[in-house]
């Protein structure tokens, strides 16, 4: 009886790595890990910048410089086929990131270009974080506004 | 139809009313555009909302304390009058109702209860931009409040369609029926039909 048990849950591994090894969905998980990075720093900086927390110029200064360097990462390459929300599971890519992958990688340009030198603008004084929020903002928002499913 | 009394000119709509109708007009307008092409940090959009909200409050109250052609007891009607002023509706003749129809107070309903529902979910929006949090984000759950994004878009059509039927129904009034609706909206006066 133990024997049937412990065969059929060898049987189940490689079963449960097929799952894991699906393309789409580690694509999937990959790009909202680099989201929550994203939003953990973002986070930093636009709570600096509502006054939610105080100012701290190297804090500040070190969440622009993770946001800077995310947004170096070649991160349109995890859009890979068959990963949209109208493939996969559980993701708010709109297949429309396929249709338009120019204009999608030109959106994910500007989020670099909006965090260019942000490391060096958010320091010198809490009022210096809103500028920077204000243009990582606009960026995030043109992105959303066409390529991320509501809701 | 029973209304077989003499036409007479009356003061229908009370000032505040009109002023009610055309800065709600405006404010809705407004945060429309704004919300579709104006600038990424939405600070003139929420503002608009803020003063719908404000407009939203003062028309509930009115509709309990303000002048009869106001209150939601004088013209909020059930299915069976909504049924009777359709059938007569597209004679091509005036109206001369005193107030809003019974198929006119629905409009009002729904146009009323589907802009206070935008209201509310842009209050509790967050569409993950960090420039255009709602001020109520933080007080729902995350799924919520990045759902409610998803639902003030489909509101943002809603009212647009409601707006354009709106509109619609004044020009079949003006054109069709030969009642102008808009006049009395802005001076107050109107020909009506007692009953």
């Amino acid at each position: 009886m133990r024997l049937i048990l412990i065969a059929a849950a060898l049987a189940a591994v490689p079963l449960a790595s097929f799952a894991q090894d699906d393309p789409a969905k580690q694509a999937v998980k990959a790009r909202q890990g680099f989201y929550q990075m994203l939003a953990i720093n973002m986070g930093t900086l636009a709570g600096m910048a509502k006054g939610d927390i105080a100012y701290d110029e190297a804090a500040a200064s070190r969440a622009a410089a993770n946001i800077e360097a995310l947004t170096q990462y070649d991160m349109p390459a995890l859009f890979i086929e068959g990963s949209s929300s109208a493939d996969t599971e559980g993701t708010a890519a709109k297949p429309d990131i396929w249709t338009n992958s120019e204009d999608f990688q030109a959106k994910f340009a500007g989020l670099g270009e909006a965090a260019s030198g942000a490391s060096e603008a958010v320091k010198g004084g809490q009022g210096n974080i809103g500028p920077v929020v204000g243009k990582l903002g606009a960026a995030c928002k043109a992105c959303h506004d066409s390529y991320r499913e509501k809701s | 139809m029973s209304r077989r009394g003499p036409i007479r000119e009356v003061r229908l709509w009370d000032p505040l009313l009109r002023g009610f109708h055309w800065l709600l007009a405006f404010f809705v307008i407004a945060a429309w555009c704004l919300g579709q092409f104006g600038p990424a940090k939405m600070t003139l959009h929420f503002w608009c909302g803020y003063v719908v909200a404000g407009l939203l409050i003062f028309r509930l109250v009115w509709g309990f304390v303000g002048p009869p052609p106001a209150r939601f007891a004088h013209f909020v009607r059930g299915p069976g009058a909504v049924a009777r002023y359709m059938r007569s509706m597209f004679l091509p003749e005036p109206s001369h109702w005193p107030g809003h129809n019974p198929l006119g107070a629905l409009s009002v309903i729904v146009m009323l209860a589907v802009l206070a529902a935008q209201v509310t979910t842009g209050l509790i929006s967050d569409p993950d931009d960090y420039i255009n949090v709602g001020p109520l984000a933080s007080y729902v759950s995350s799924a919520t409040r990045s759902k409610a994004v998803g639902w003030h878009n489909l509101g943002a059509s809603i009212i647009l369609i409601l707006v354009l039927l709106h509109v619609a129904a004044v020009l079949f009034y003006r054109f069709w029926k030969r009642e102008d609706l808009v006049s009395p909206m802005i001076n107050g006066r109107k020909a009506i039909r007692e009953e």
